[in-house]
């Protein structure tokens, strides 16, 4: 039992070294006033625009703000490009 | 039969009546409707300019975004503007309404006066109020005061009685009752001479009033308009 779970977080922490680091830049609005925000993400596990949407969309309703798209997905080389764009929102949902 | 089709000429008129407010009030709403419909809703401008912002990609630099929500802030207190506008011309719409109400009630009454007075016109008198004065022997028909004999103040005032109740009388039950004494006891001649005197008494002063004028110390003159008097 032991032996089986410590192989199983092996694995996990396997993939997760696998994975290249996967990011994401979306676009938000809140509503009364229209504020609008381009950011920058960080997506667990599965590196898609889909899976960046659904861990998007709960982090931003919690500040009250409402996903509009994600744009696309990108590894770290198009990190430097988006971050003067994203200013506040570099990284923090 | 004319007094029948004139309450229901009257019964036509007041359903045209109601049907034509009713209408007015009808195309007024659905006007008030239709504004509020077509006019833009406050969110317009702000999600014309949220599409604006998800359809172009290239759009995501600080100052672009901070220019894209100025827009939309100014679109909004347009929209404000808009809204009292709204509000405004609700309040026209209205002012509208009751006008237009107005207009076609007193449309109406001038047409009713109108028949009314071509009414009076050919029936030359149109008796408004008759006021039988006992004490004063003296019989108001509208302004007209006429002074009666104690004998035709007696027969106006049985005639009148009757008249309230829907009573035709004849000669011998006018006798009758002025008498006190039966009326199969009575003559009718009795009767006939006494509506002819009150007939003498009060057509006599009636044409003097409306023909034929008394100036005091200065003599008779026709009291009517010298255009309808004609020669043959």
């Amino acid at each position: 039992m032991k032996t089986l779970s410590f192989s199983f977080m092996a694995l996990m922490l396997s993939t997760t070294i696998a994975q290249a680091a996967c990011y994401a830049d979306y676009k938000a609005k809140q509503d009364d006033p229209l504020r609008l925000h381009y950011g920058v993400t960080e997506v667990r596990g599965d590196c898609s625009v889909r899976s960046a949407e659904s861990q998007l969309r709960d982090r931003l309703a919690n500040d009250g703000w409402q996903l509009l798209n994600v744009l696309g997905v990108f590894d770290d080389a198009g990190l430097d490009e988006r971050k003067d764009s994203a200013g506040e929102f570099f990284l923090r949902y | 039969m004319s007094s029948s089709s004139a309450t229901e000429a009257r019964e036509i008129g007041n359903r045209i009546v109601v049907a034509g407010i009713a209408a007015i009030v009808l195309i007024l709403a659905i006007a008030a409707v239709l504004l509020f419909i077509n006019l833009p809703d406050a969110n317009a401008f702000n999600m014309r300019v949220e599409r604006l912002f998800v359809e172009n990609d290239n759009l995501t630099s600080n100052a672009e975004i901070k220019l894209l929500e100025i827009l939309a802030g100014s679109g909004t207190a347009f929209s404000d503007t808009l809204a009292s506008y709204r509000f405004v011309i609700f309040v026209l719409l209205i002012f509208a309404t009751a006008l237009l109400v107005a207009a076609v009630a007193f449309l109406v009454m001038l047409i009713a006066l109108n028949r009314r007075m071509g009414r009076i016109e050919r029936q030359g008198i149109e008796v408004n109020s008759l006021t039988i004065s006992r004490d004063q022997k003296a019989v108001y028909l509208n302004d007209f005061e006429f002074k009666l004999t104690d004998a035709a103040i007696e027969t106006l005032s049985v005639l009148a009685e009757a008249r309230m109740d829907d009573e035709v009388l004849t000669g011998a039950e006018i006798e009758g009752v002025i008498s006190g004494r039966n009326a199969a006891d009575c003559d009718e001649a009795a009767g006939a001479t006494r509506i002819k005197r009150l007939r003498d008494t009060l057509g006599n002063q009636m044409m003097s009033e409306l023909l034929v004028k008394n100036i005091a110390r200065k003599g008779y003159v026709l009291a009517i308009d010298k255009d309808v008097i004609r020669m043959i």
